[in-house]
């Protein structure tokens, strides 16, 4: 029994830091732009499905290096395009907006790429478990747990030490001082809306090579992200770390004992976050860490 | 600058626009009709998106193509056909919603729907309550043609105790009895377990299993659990998307050299979507294209193909067209569109052998309205001389009686109104 909690434990952790990589970008966009984006699901399917579709021409690697950067350039075009028109409106626009655009892109994945499942082949030597014993920790998980490291390294260390990471933060703090700098809030907000769907398709890419490919594959994949969200607390990027693995890790462990829950109990600790510590984990009214 | 950072989102805002997604993925965006001009109207109903949709949008491919060949024939009572397909969303709000909708606004003759088990059942409870003929083209769970059988539903694919009759016996001849359960946990999945455990227990085996939330996409800790259990035969229960997740980790985990695998169902949409090594395993299929001693089978295929991409059919192709030309017979044997007088004539109704397409005499069973359709028991490999769809064996044919049972067996009491 002690093994099988372990284990869980373990393979817990493995989900919750690909959770964590979803959650992220959403986090990112909800925190400078004040537009929580309902269609950052299908910002991932779309990195899967460009990632499909380039991996017979530059194999997996160059399928997962290019991709992402398309579905930043992607994303880049959509809040030229769309996204931008409601930031100063009511926020029930951006709402109904990315909503609506979800459905758009999801159809989209439909029409181009069939209804049928896809799979996304990834090399053979990333489908073998690390060793006997921990035959559930598959060398591909392991990666995908090291690229969500590389990534979630690679973001601190952007808004920290790169100028556009930098006015990013302090657009999150006090846009309007930041425009009367002198900064181009406008371009600003197109960058953040960039850098966050490219972590959408990095983690389309991801989740494409261990659970395939369907055009429903954001809805399923983005309620955990939106919960990581709350339960770390909103406006809180190591919140969302943590908020991430906890579900991650509660989830595994609750399959252990009670299978049938292991999707319902995520929503009781966002449940029980919301009623004992509303502002979530790391979470401070209207400020974040 | 500090590294104090002002949330320019109001937490709550975040909150209200998380229920609102909960809440609106409830909804469904996305209808499609098909429209005729005549008033014999088909309502069909399937998830076209959500997890089922690979099947759903094949068993409305099977739909839209024989309602066209069906027209050019004469429709149905010399009246052109008029099909109007519904999105269920894989949900069953949005089913009963669409149901009421295709009655009471549309109109319609005759209900067809749903893929989803529970979706089926629920809508079962529309079509009784406003007396309209309905065919479950593709729904498995046991009652509704079981304990809460209704005058006027049919179903077409097979009852989950048909096919884990039909493979039960085979695989504990040729793996052992004790077996471990990946099961969705919701109608079609209960059933379809209680079923397994029914038939492994009368043969003296024992089990373990996990039911699982029906979209489920990582199943690793199940498959931890399932290793430990140490099982003869895993039996792989999800469908969809999740039977097809749960297939690539239980190979990825090199569970495949440890264990056999098999299930109810691994429907041909599902194998073509996993990697080679995954196409495994004994299933049953309710309908193969590939039936060399039924020269109709062949014609029907050729004919269909070209109007699908090319691929062959499946089983849901083969549902909707057998349900389609059912409710054709049932109205012209009852001369009439009258729910109660197609029920009446459907019952015990042989179908022609270029509406059956099998090897065996089918018909709607007159005690509990369950086609009685043949079984192929079999193994799935990866596709084989006969091209990219060639990817099953059939080893047995088992009929639909001896997998039912009896009529008594399976709790029906068809009451009809007065």
């Amino acid at each position: 029994m002690l093994q099988l909690v372990l284990f869980n434990l373990t393979n817990g952790l493995i989900v919750g830091a690909f959770y964590v990589l979803m959650a992220l970008g959403l986090s990112l966009i909800i925190n400078l732009s004040n537009v929580v984006n309902f269609a950052h699901g299908n910002f991932l399917a779309i990195g899967g499905y460009l990632a499909f579709t380039l991996t017979p021409y530059l194999g997996f690697w160059g399928a997962l290096l290019v991709s992402p950067f398309l579905t930043a350039i992607f994303g880049y075009v959509i809040e030229k395009l769309l996204i931008r028109h409601v930031y100063a409106r009511n926020h029930i626009y951006s709402l109904l907006l990315t909503f609506g655009l979800g459905f758009i892109l999801q159809d989209a994945c439909r029409f181009i790429w069939g209804p049928s499942p896809l799979p996304l082949g990834i090399p053979d030597i990333l489908s073998l478990p690390i060793t006997p014993d921990l035959f559930f920790v598959t060398w591909y998980r392991v990666f995908m747990v090291v690229v969500v490291i590389v990534a979630v390294g690679g973001l601190f260390a952007f808004l920290r030490y790169t100028r556009v990471g930098m006015r990013i933060r302090a657009g999150t703090l006090d846009l309007d001082t930041v425009s009367a700098l002198g900064v181009n809030v406008a371009a600003l907000r197109s960058y953040n809306f960039a850098v966050g769907s490219f972590l959408a398709g990095l983690a389309g890419v991801l989740a494409a090579g261990q659970i395939g490919l369907n055009p429903n594959m954001g809805d399923d994949l983005i309620m955990p992200s939106f919960i990581a969200i709350i339960v770390g607390g909103v406006g809180s990027l190591t919140g969302t770390l943590l908020g991430g693995l906890l579900i991650g890790v509660a989830s595994a462990l609750t399959t252990v004992v009670y299978p049938a829950g292991a999707e319902a109990v995520i929503y009781i600790i966002m449940a029980l976050v919301l009623l004992i510590r509303p502002r979530g984990l790391l979470g401070e009214e209207g400020m974040l860490t | 600058m500090s590294d104090k950072i002002r949330l320019t989102t109001p937490r709550r805002k975040f909150l209200t626009a998380t229920a609102a997604l909960g809440g609106l993925q409830l909804t469904s965006p996305f209808i499609i009709k098909a429209r005729g001009e005549t008033p014999v109207k088909i309502g069909f109903i399937d998830p076209i998106t959500g997890s089922l949709s690979a099947l759903a949008v094949s068993e409305v491919e099977g739909a839209k193509w024989t309602v066209e060949q069906m027209n050019k024939k004469g429709g149905i009572l010399g009246r052109p056909v008029q099909l109007l397909i519904e999105d269920s969303a894989n949900d069953t709000g949005t089913g009963v919603q669409k149901a009421h909708k295709l009655i009471e606004r549309d109109n319609v003759d005759i209900i067809m729907g749903d893929v989803n088990s529970g979706i089926a059942y629920a809508i079962m409870g529309v079509t009784s309550d406003k007396k309209v003929f309905h065919i479950v083209p593709g729904g498995h769970t046991d009652p509704i043609t079981g304990k809460d059988c209704k005058w006027n539903t049919f179903r077409t694919c097979n009852t989950t105790a048909m096919d884990a009759s039909a493979v039960t016996g085979e695989l504990v001849k040729r793996f052992g009895k004790k077996w471990f359960f990946i099961t969705p946990d919701y109608a079609y999945g209960q059933t379809l377990q209680a079923n397994f455990v029914k038939k492994l227990t009368e043969l003296g085996g024992t089990w373990q299993g996990d039911m699982l939330p029906i979209s489920s996409s990582d199943f690793s800790a199940t498959l931890i659990k399932a290793k430990a259990y140490k099982p003869d035969v895993l039996l792989n229960n999800m469908g969809g998307s999740a039977q097809i997740n749960c297939m690539k980790q239980f190979v990825q985990f090199g569970m495949n050299k440890e264990m056999a695998l098999g299930g109810a169902l691994f429907e041909i949409e599902s194998v073509r979507s996993v990697p080679k090594e995954a196409q495994a395993g004994w299933w049953c299929m309710e309908w193969y294209w590939n039936q060399p001693d039924v020269p109709l089978v062949k014609q029907f295929v050729d004919e269909i193909s070209p109007a699908i991409g090319g691929k062959k059919p499946t089983a849901r192709h083969w549902m909707s067209y057998v349900s389609l030309h059912a409710a054709r017979l049932a109205a012209e044997t009852a001369k009439s569109l009258d729910a109660v007088k197609m029920a009446h004539a459907l019952a015990d109704l042989e179908l022609p052998p270029e509406v059956a397409l099998m090897p065996g005499k089918i018909k709607y069973r007159a005690g509990d309205h369950q086609l009685m359709s043949d079984i192929f028991v079999g193994q799935v490999h990866p596709p084989g001389p006969g091209g990219p769809d060639d990817l099953f064996k059939i080893e047995s044919t088992v009929t639909g009686e001896q997998a039912a049972g009896s009529v008594e067996s399976t709790g029906c009491q068809i009451t009809w109104p007065s």
